[in-house]
């Protein structure tokens, strides 16, 4: 039972524009196992939302996989079409979306919005039990259970996100991906859902990947962090090591730029430079223009993405700024 | 919502009014009244003129004749249709009113029904030439010369073909000895479709409280039961055929005004489908696992058709404006042609009570817009 619930690898997927192919997500691996925690972070526009969609296949007309496998639950579904698709969506890996003030149907009850899915998933349920498993479901999110017979707009931001939450517990999935699940909101509230999530997910032993550009917000809910950089994973570890120990420049630059309100002072690394235009990506190591130990070889060679010590991964040439 | 109701109502009554007095003086200000046809006489001496002016009430001011309309008109008398004589006009437009309101109703239901559908399947399956021919084939049609399109649709379906009567209400022939007039066939015509459409909607709204294996057959049986009771009235009552008349009579204007203006609410409902498509809640349920069916209507569609019932409702009212033409080249003896007719007889009452018809008809438009646009959108609350 040490298989991992779901594996990807060597995942590539582009988006064909007008200017080009873009390369969204580049050979990216990672597993993630029953009931674990894992964080995405990086920054905008670093492929994080596109792995997210990549792992349920929704993307858009102009996106495809080029090359990996995702492997869920023993199965790859990178060949699946849309019909066996449908199954895994919500069954197995449900989604909580960047902008929940616009994942809610407006003019839908968000009640009868879960029910949609259930009527989907487990079509032997009947309305009863349906309307029955919908007030659990609210309850469990902390939401009265007379709101689901009101519209998204009657909702705050909050309820609403607490709301989505609900839908995407509805069909009891093995896993949820959540997709920046509270930038949306204020400080106060993003914290308290984000101890909810956490007690759900522990409760329930689902897996969750967290999506973020927020590093706090990683910090507090993953066990294990993936740090992007333009669409690749720069480095892997738990989160004691990302936070404590980086190897890659820029995960280390990415925690200096988040100081610590109660540790000693530190001057704050600035990392000069925007992220690269992924239409035309930079050779070798795509972090070599903004990086302050590059060096010639990380121009012209992509460095593997290779553990460092057990189960801390990393891609450089110059872990922890060595010069070798 | 009820204050909403009320504010609007009174805008209403306003509106109303500024209607009546626009339309009295824009008719009064026409030269020439309903008394020519009488002063032309050759024979009639000066005074015997100025008689009958003062009869008809033609010698008072203008003003003294719009209180006296306006007065009259609160009382519900629109006065006497000189080419009608001796009627009222209210009885003519008792008359011709739901005739001309069933043609264009069906018509617009008919169009918006397609162009909704079409709309519909061309912002989901974009690209191609199903795309260009519809549109192209849509558009021209929207621009055709109405009357032009109208002949050769009599010419092709009626004329060489004989699928389809040419004009008319009715096959005065086949009506005799019929038991009833025809008018009383077509209101029962109308209740009937009334009813029917009540309890369809009733059955469409009571079936979502089923489990969902059990909607479609509920649906389909539910439908069934109302089509078999309509029948049976209509087969009972022995006036079956003759309502088969007036619906053979109906078809093809039906068809001709529907390939006219469908590309106007399939161009618009592809647009606004274009847009929620890229909406989240789209992605959301894509995400949910629900099929693509139930995406692209309950979702997709759901919510664009928003805009697409607004402009149902205001085109139904434009629709009965360009009556006068289609009425006229179908010989169907609506509001329309009445219109004509009595303008063509200086008849000015009748005029003057075809014209409060369609305003009447746009007000109620206008508000009927509203309320159902307040059901189809949750957001929308009226204060």
């Amino acid at each position: 039972m040490t298989e991992p619930l779901l594996q990807v690898e060597n995942l590539t997927m582009h988006y064909t524009t007008r200017a080009g192919e873009l390369s969204a997500v580049d050979n990216v691996s990672f597993s993630l196992k029953k009931g674990e925690a894992l964080g995405l972070v990086g920054e905008s526009g670093c492929g994080k939302t596109s792995v997210a969609l990549t792992v349920l296949k929704l993307l858009p007309e102009n996106g495809y996989i080029k090359e990996g496998k995702i492997i869920v639950n023993g199965k790859d579904i990178v060949p699946y079409t849309e019909q066996e698709m449908r199954k895994v969506r919500w069954g197995e890996i449900s989604m909580v979306f960047q902008a929940a003030m616009n994942a809610l149907n407006p003019v839908y009850r968000v009640g009868d919005q879960i029910i949609e899915a259930l009527e989907e998933h487990q079509p032997q349920m009947t309305n009863k039990e349906m309307k029955q498993k919908v007030t659990e479901l609210f309850e469990l999110v902390g939401l009265e259970s007379a709101l689901m017979d009101r519209f998204p707009h009657e909702f705050s931001g909050g309820m609403r996100q607490r709301a989505v939450i609900a839908m995407a517990l509805s069909c009891g999935p093995d896993m949820i991906i959540a997709d920046e699940p509270t930038t949306a909101l204020d400080v106060i509230v993003q914290d308290s859902l984000l101890k909810e999530m956490r007690e759900f997910q522990d409760q329930l032993g689902m897996a969750m990947i967290y999506i973020s550009h927020d590093v706090g917000v990683i910090a507090e809910v993953s066990d294990r962090v993936g740090v992007m950089y333009a669409g690749r994973l720069a480095e892997m570890g738990t989160a004691e090591e990302i936070f404590h120990d980086p190897i890659h420049p820029y995960t280390m630059a990415l925690m200096s730029s988040f100081p610590s309100t109660v540790g000693e002072k530190t001057d704050l690394v600035l990392l000069p430079g925007e992220p690269p235009d992924l239409l035309n990506p930079p050779t070798g190591c795509r972090f070599h223009p903004r990086c302050p130990y590059a060096t010639d070889v990380c121009k012209e060679e992509q460095p593997e993405f290779k553990e460092h010590s057990p189960g801390h991964l990393a891609a450089c040439w110059h872990p922890r700024g060595e010069q070798s | 919502m009820r204050g909403y109701l009320f504010k609007r109502l009174a805008q209403i009554v306003i509106t109303f009014f500024l209607f009546l007095s626009a339309i009295f003086f824009l008719v009064d200000a026409q030269p020439g009244d309903y008394g020519n046809v009488f002063y032309s006489n050759p024979r009639l001496t000066p005074e015997q003129r100025q008689q009958l002016k003062a009869n008809l009430g033609l010698d008072q001011p203008t003003w003294v004749r719009y209180t006296k309309w306006m007065s009259s008109f609160l009382q519900g008398d629109l006065g006497i249709s000189f080419s009608n004589y001796p009627r009222p006009v209210i009885d003519v437009i008792a008359e011709r009113a739901p005739r001309t309101i069933v043609l264009f109703m069906s018509a617009t239901v008919v169009s918006f029904y397609f162009g909704f559908m079409a709309g519909k399947l061309l912002a989901w399956n974009r690209g191609g030439l199903v795309e260009y021919a519809s549109t192209i084939g849509g558009v021209s049609l929207y621009t055709v010369f109405t009357p032009w399109f109208a002949l050769i649709m009599i010419w092709v379906f009626a004329f060489r073909l004989g699928w389809f009567p040419i004009g008319k209400f009715i096959e005065p022939t086949a009506w005799i000895g019929a038991p009833t007039e025809v008018n009383d066939v077509f209101i029962r015509l109308i209740f009937t479709a009334l009813i029917a459409s009540v309890l369809l909607f009733t059955l469409l709204v009571s079936v979502g409280r089923l489990n969902t294996n059990q909607r479609r057959p509920a649906t389909w049986i539910g439908m069934a039961v109302i089509a078999a009771g309509a029948l049976i009235y209509w087969l009972n009552t022995g006036l079956g055929v003759y309502a088969l008349d007036i619906l053979w009579h109906l078809t093809l204007p039906i068809i001709t005004l529907a390939l006219i203006s469908f590309a106007g609410s399939m161009l618009l409902t592809r647009n606004s489908m274009l847009e929620t498509l890229r909406e989240d809640y789209v992605l959301a349920a894509r995400a949910k696992g629900i099929s693509e069916k139930a995406i692209r209507d309950r979702h997709a569609a759901r919510n664009a058709m928003l805009p697409v019932v607004t402009s149902f409702v205001f085109s139904l009212a434009f629709a009965i404006d360009g009556g006068v033409i289609t009425e006229t080249v179908f010989s169907w003896p609506g509001m329309g042609r009445t219109l004509l007719t009595a303008a063509n007889a200086e008849d000015i009452p009748m005029v003057l009570g075809a014209l409060v018809f369609t305003g009447t008809l746009a007000l109620t438009a206008h508000l009927v817009a509203d309320i159902l646009y307040a059901y189809l959108d949750p957001r929308i609350r009226y204060a």
